[in-house]
């Protein structure tokens, strides 16, 4: 196997904060939230319905569909077209809280789910709504069915991007669950190995996932490590450090989705919450914790006392790679794994001035192309000497736009260059301000005007 | 409870940006040639302020102007004017007329500069070619020395070695660029001969590979373009002249070079992870 170098840049990683509370809890439920139904998915649940949570709301159509599951019990309040974190307007189904809460019952474990054939594994993850855990949110068996020749399965527990915690937790939380989550995976589809990704710094992780692994006697499964930059152990440049030019060798998935590969097996458990990091400078208490699917970043921000001064930016996912959100109305989705409030001082506005050949975003870019010439031809409209320059393998990791001194628009330039028009930015919600619920925030405004900060 | 706002920025990833900046790498520059002045003044060498106010004062005037007749943004207060006056002063007899340094900062402001579409935007350096523009209309003027060719002495070495430690602390630029140049230029002063006297040498090498290689503007693209740069410019400031290495045949040499930009650029083109792998779709469509 080939060594590649590792490329990439060392972030501040600012996780200190959202690790000193580790227990993953459950917030009270929210008065209501907006599950999206994927493409191949038709809402099975009638308007005015009392459903629980976990159970089905919408059936999935043909084989790439996946069935999608209340993440609360209430009432189903409407079916609506409603826009995601994304902008996209997609199908959503409302449903109210109901009356005060119940304890839900403890998931009965499946009796011999470890002796369940591999050929019956994919139909229970569509029917259990599982997709993977990262922004792509594939279907698991269609994944799966894409990579029937791997070889090696890849359980990535890195987060290469500031802030974000929640794959650590559930790992430290739940370290046997995501290994058996693993196995399940790998006797789907036949493969060979297990590789556990961490990033070489999480060492209690590494000690972790290495002493139960020993306990388990698997020599199919290993630990690996990967330097701790960006974007070292993004699923793309695993594969490319790990299995140069084979890619098609393996497949990764979150260790989040392997905890829920889990649940579904021998928990029976549907998917419908997951774990989400909220935390960002802005935010009172952050940590990470379980949260629905459907549930609005509002309330997600509220479960961890809200926001004690107005964030400037209001993220999904890590700073480096994550969508900017317009309001906080826009619902958690299998792919959030963070909900960040950062302050005007960490996102704040840069004016971009020329290009001064400094090469520091071509030595930065992990696939080796020329940032700086694509987006020198792109602010000419030269598009097609963008497309000389290999524009279309840019993996949009930020690098250049991070490193570069004059804080010009690289990526702008770089999805105007590959034909992307329009950027990944929410558009406005259709719906008045005043029904627009703003962020809950500790703080006093009139103390907060004068420079006292008050919690509570 | 109190409200917060109900709408965001919204703006493309990256939300977060390195704290580099053009005014901090002007800035730093300028900062690292403190030393030099300082020393020189202190040894006697004074005279190379009344050079460095004059393209202090011409350099600011010459941006504001510049500015106001393209219409562009005014950059004064990114030290940029400040660093290109700071560096054209060295390379200016120290006894050289007012005039005359006032039409070297106007060919490498107005003319070299912004003419040729300002910052970032030029093909070759702008106070290399003020320089040579010089010394062909004024051989005689131009001839006399510098502080760090003929004038200087062992303390303006220490003050440009001091500027150039304080250069490289920064990182801005590939240490490749003063280790080779450097190396290059001794190898071929001891294979081929030179005439210059050591202190001299020394000194010129050194504000060349710290301070005029500096500017990555007319420079190539790659890492590897940039090797081969300096390999060039490094042999061609030794052998462009019989009496071997100065900082005028290095100023013709680098400005050779900078014609071979393009062009290297696009020869040492980066190849891209995926058409050295082949690799196939890994990510859903």
């Amino acid at each position: 196997m080939l060594k590649q170098k590792a490329i990439g840049i060392q972030l501040e990683r600012k996780k200190g904060a959202t690790l000193i509370n580790w227990n993953l809890k459950r917030p009270h439920p929210p008065e209501k939230i907006h599950i999206p139904i994927p493409a191949f998915g038709r809402p099975c649940a009638q308007i005015g319905e009392d459903v629980q949570a976990g159970q089905k709301i919408a059936e999935p159509q043909g084989s790439e569909g996946v069935s999608v599951h209340a993440g609360m019990s209430g009432v189903v309040e409407k079916v609506l077209i409603f826009p995601n974190t994304t902008g996209a307007e997609k199908q959503m189904i409302e449903i109210r809280r109901h009356g005060e809460p119940k304890i839900l019952p403890p998931a009965e474990t499946r009796k011999g789910w470890e002796q369940i054939p591999a050929a019956e594994l994919p139909k229970i993850f569509q029917n259990f709504g599982l997709v993977t855990t990262d922004p792509f949110m594939e279907p698991v068996h269609t994944k799966l069915g894409r990579h029937a020749g791997a070889r090696t399965i890849i359980i990535n527990g890195c987060e290469p991007e500031p802030y974000i915690t929640c794959e650590q937790v559930l790992t430290m939380s739940h370290p046997v669950e995501i290994l058996k989550g693993a196995e399940l995976l790998r006797k789907t589809l036949g493969a060979e190995k297990i590789f556990f990704a961490f990033e070489s710094c999480d060492l209690e992780m590494i000690e972790l996932i290495k002493s139960k692994i020993y306990f388990l006697k698997w020599e199919h499964a290993e630990v690996r490590t990967v330097p701790a930059l960006y974007p070292q152990g993004l699923e793309g440049t695993l594969l490319q450090a790990w299995f140069p030019g084979e890619e098609e060798k393996a497949v990764v998935f979150p260790a989040s989705t392997a905890f829920a590969v889990y649940e579904a097996v021998a928990q029976q458990k549907p998917f419908y919450e997951k774990v989400v990091t909220v935390g960002g400078e802005c935010v009172v208490e952050p940590r990470s914790l379980w949260l629905p699917i459907g549930i609005s970043f509002h309330d997600a921000l509220r479960a961890c006392k809200g926001v004690m001064r107005e964030p400037q930016k209001l993220l999904m996912n890590g700073p480096m790679s994550g969508t900017a959100q317009m309001t906080a109305e826009v619902s958690v989705t299998a792919g959030t794994s963070a909900i960040l409030a950062l302050p005007k001082e960490v996102a704040k506005e840069e004016t971009g001035e020329v290009c001064i050949h400094c090469n520091l975003c071509v030595d930065h870019c992990p696939v080796s192309l020329s940032p700086a010439m694509i987006t020198l031809a792109a602010e000419r409209k030269e598009f097609s000497v963008a497309e000389e320059w290999n524009v279309a393998d840019c993996i949009e990791c930020g690098n250049c736009a991070y490193v570069c001194p004059s804080k010009r628009p690289m990526l702008e330039l770089i999805r105007l260059s590959r034909g992307l028009s329009k950027p990944a930015v929410p558009i406005p919600i259709h719906c008045s301000k005043a029904e627009i619920g703003a962020v809950p925030t500790t703080v006093n405004q009139k103390k907060r005007k004068a420079g006292a900060v008050i919690h509570g | 409870m109190a409200e917060a706002a109900l709408f965001y920025k919204t703006t493309l990833p990256p939300h977060i940006h390195s704290a580099d900046s053009l005014a901090r790498r002007y800035w730093g520059q300028a900062i690292a040639l403190t030393p030099l002045f300082v020393i020189a003044c202190l040894t006697g060498h004074a005279k190379i302020l009344r050079i460095l106010l004059i393209c202090l004062v011409s350099a600011i005037t010459f941006e504001f102007l510049a500015s106001k007749l393209f219409k562009k943004k005014e950059n004064l207060r990114n030290g940029e004017a400040v660093l290109i006056a700071a560096i054209f002063s060295l390379l200016m007899p120290p006894r050289c007329p007012s005039e005359v340094v006032i039409l070297g900062v106007f060919m490498a402001v107005f003319v070299a500069k912004e003419l040729f579409g300002g910052t970032g935007s030029y093909l070759l350096h702008p106070l290399l070619v003020a320089r040579v523009f010089l010394q062909l209309c004024f051989p005689q003027i131009m001839s006399e020395p510098m502080l760090l060719a003929g004038e200087g002495n062992l303390w303006t070495l220490v003050g440009i070695s001091l500027g150039g430690i304080l250069f490289l602390k920064q990182k801005q630029n590939y240490w490749e660029i003063s280790v080779l140049f450097m190396s290059v230029c001794f190898a071929c002063e001891a294979l081929f001969g030179g005439r210059q006297m050591p202190v001299t040498f020394f000194s010129g090498v050194l504000l060349i590979s710290f301070f005029l290689l500096a500017d990555p503007v007319a420079m190539p693209l790659t890492r590897k373009g940039t090797i081969f740069f300096v390999l060039g410019a490094a042999f061609l400031s030794s052998r462009l002249s019989p009496d071997g290495f100065s900082i005028r045949s290095a100023g013709c040499a680098i400005l050779l070079m900078n014609l071979l930009t393009p062009w290297l650029d696009v020869c040492l083109k980066p190849v891209p992870y995926k058409t050295k792998h082949q690799v196939k779709a890994t990510y859903p469509a």
